[in-house]
């Protein structure tokens, strides 16, 4: 198991190092005016743009700024931000905005992980029953549709009927936070309730259920003891994964309600090319990405003893 | 009880043809080539089995029924409107006037009838997310096949699998946006190029499945070329995966479309797409509900018929539930 976990954390550092170094290689694709905002485009002369960039060590030939950017990294340095908040170092801008996605996001993922394990075990329960159309409906609905869509009507509903506030504001933290997180829910409730269903049924048209049905145990008592510890191992993967990705955030609903956090700040610091911030956050989501699945499946090891990563070679 | 009746009724049987010889129980029948054929044939076909069980499922149905009269009427609608999309002109006198027998959808916030850009909007998205289904779909499928039936790149594959979905899309389409430019032959691609990956990686992993059942060993054994395998002894058991993917990366294409136009890094202003009328109607729609409410239920009808109908085609699909 040792010997796995070290082989395969080599690995993702492997696949993390080769994404870093492409979306690097990528950003110093484009011109160098990216660098300026418009009006420095016009105020500077060529001869100050070009100081600049060279103090910056920007004109260097890509492979040695990787180099360099490697060699920072070495030393836990990723720079300072050029655009976003410039001067200010990109640790500190991240950390900030990691803050508020992670407790938007946390609160969201506890209240969906309940709503949606209960009512999807109500909805295999009473299959075919009325709680199982319309949460299937639901499903059906928040799946398909587009969340701009769901996002604004909930935001109508919200703010005509319960008149909450529009945008998320610093200065009513609460009240205002109540639509987003909400949005953030629709969501992912949503999903726990479609595979929360899905594996339970599966999981009750086995043969063992027969079994203790005949044997005269209750219905609550298949349901808890065995369905639901059963169906619960392909839920228990995600997990790790789910939460550790609400650091990242949420990109429309951030947006949509404009919260300073995580999700708009990749497109922001992208498209106003602040290139220090891109290459920690891809790191980030990369390293995010590889962790949670990898702890995920160890969870689901713990959980469930039968499964073993490292009988089969590569598990995934 | 019926149990023991049967025994009953079969003993009694036994009763009477206990005394007869074999020639007064057998007789020989004539030899016929065609009747010989004929034994075990049940009228069976796949696609008619599918389409039998695909009727059974009335909301699908009856969902795309809608669907079909929803995008012929797009078309029509586009015609008999008041207005033509080429020729609109901002006019500020008209901003926001609620539906009537002029604008029928009313006005939008340049005063702009919003009757025919609902319309052009829906036909672009719908051509968008058509061309993205069938581009991820004919990709996915090809690279999947590769994938997973040539053991050697397995390992290179996966690993630039790997990579390409660990940088998150959006990185993909912010450069694209700035380095190329938007507009919707470089939307379609770009969704497309980073779209085939989930597709690829399900058909490879069925194929893997598939590759080394006994009936394939055989069929190389007898010399058959790898392409027949792959396509006549592999492919048919991938269709209804493939067609529910397809089906289900419609609504995708179309919620990714407005995600991006919504961050301004989807289709440019002047091709409206749902996405953009969205993102146009969000500084608005709280003051006037009908800007928003218009789009979205077309958008809605769209994407929910296309959910179910690839959840009840895949089914229908799936040879496991025909007779």
């Amino acid at each position: 198991m040792i010997k796995y976990t070290i082989k395969r954390l080599l690995q993702s550092l492997l696949t993390i190092l080769i994404v870093v170094s492409i979306v690097f290689l990528l950003m110093r694709m484009l011109p160098t005016d990216y660098y300026f905002t418009p009006e420095e485009l016009d105020r500077l002369s060529e001869q100050e743009k070009n100081d600049r960039l060279a103090a910056a060590g920007l004109l260097d030939d890509p492979i040695t700024q990787l180099l360099r950017f490697y060699q920072q990294l070495l030393r836990f340095d990723l720079g300072t931000s050029r655009r976003i908040q410039t001067g200010v170092p990109v640790a500190e801008v991240i950390a900030s905005k990691v803050a508020i996605s992670l407790k938007f996001g946390s609160i969201s993922l506890v209240i969906s992980l309940f709503l949606g394990v209960v009512i999807g075990i109500l909805q295999a329960r009473y299959k075919d029953g009325i709680v199982d159309h319309v949460g299937t409906a639901y499903t059906v609905f928040v799946n398909a549709v587009p969340h701009l869509i769901s996002y604004s009507l909930l935001l109508i509903f919200g703010s005509r009927v319960l008149g909450l506030p529009s945008m998320y504001s610093i200065r009513d933290p609460i009240r205002s936070a109540i639509l987003p997180i909400a949005c953030l829910a629709l969501g992912s409730t949503a999903g726990y309730m479609l595979w929360t269903r899905r594996y339970m049924v599966d999981e009750l048209n086995k043969d063992y259920i027969k079994l203790a049905k005949i044997k005269g145990l209750s219905t609550r008592e298949i349901m808890f003891r065995h369905v639901l510890k059963n169906a619960f191992v392909p839920l228990a993967q995600y997990l790790p994964s789910s939460f550790l990705l609400t650091i990242t955030g949420s990109l429309l609903a951030e947006r949509f309600f404009s919260v300073p956090g995580m999700g708009p700040l990749l497109a922001d610091s992208i498209s106003r090319y602040d290139t220090n911030i891109v290459q920690a956050l891809v790191m980030i989501y990369a390293g995010l990405g590889i962790i949670g699945v990898f702890l995920g499946d160890v969870l689901m090891t713990i959980i469930d003893p039968r499964i073993s990563l490292t009988e089969k070679g590569d598990a995934r | 009880m019926s149990k023991s009746k049967d025994t009953v009724e079969k003993t009694e049987v036994l009763d009477e043809t206990a005394n007869m010889s074999d020639e007064e129980l057998f007789s020989f029948v004539e030899y016929h080539h065609d009747d010989a054929e004929r034994t075990g044939y049940s009228n069976y076909s796949y696609w008619k089995s599918v389409f039998k069980n695909f009727l059974k499922k009335k909301t699908a149905v009856v969902m795309l029924c809608v669907f079909l009269c929803l995008f012929v009427f797009s078309f029509v609608a586009t015609a008999i409107g008041n207005y033509d999309y080429d020729k609109l002109i901002p006019d500020n006198e008209h901003s926001f006037e609620s539906p009537n027998s002029e604008y029928w959808f009313g006005t939008d916030n340049l005063g702009r009838d919003y009757w025919c850009q609902v319309w052009y909007a829906s036909q672009t998205s719908i051509k968008l997310a058509a061309i993205v289904a069938l581009g991820e779909c004919v990709l996915g499928i090809i690279i999947g096949c590769i994938w997973g039936y040539t053991r050697k790149i397995d390992a290179l594959f996966t690993e630039l699998y790997n990579i390409m979905t660990n940088v998150p899309n959006i990185i993909y389409m912010t450069l694209i946006a700035l380095m190329i430019g938007q507009s919707f032959l470089i939307m379609a691609i770009s969704m497309t190029a980073f779209g085939w990956m989930p597709m690829a990686r399900q058909v490879r992993n069925l194929v893997m499945m598939y590759r080394d059942r006994e009936y394939n060993l055989a069929s190389r054994c007898l010399g058959t070329k790898q392409s027949r395998i792959l396509v006549k002894n592999i492919l048919p058991f991938l269709v209804s995966v493939i067609i529910l993917r397809m089906a289900l990366s419609i609504p995708r294409t179309i919620s990714l479309e407005s995600t991006l136009s919504y961050l301004g890094l989807g289709l440019d202003v002047n091709t409206p797409s749902l996405g953009i009328l969205l993102r146009n109607s969000r500084a608005f729609f709280l003051d006037f509900p009908y800007i928003l409410i218009f789009p979205a239920a077309i958008v809605s009808i769209i994407t929910v018929t296309f959910y179910l109908v690839g959840n009840a085609f895949a089914d229908a699909c799936d040879p496991k539930n025909h007779v």
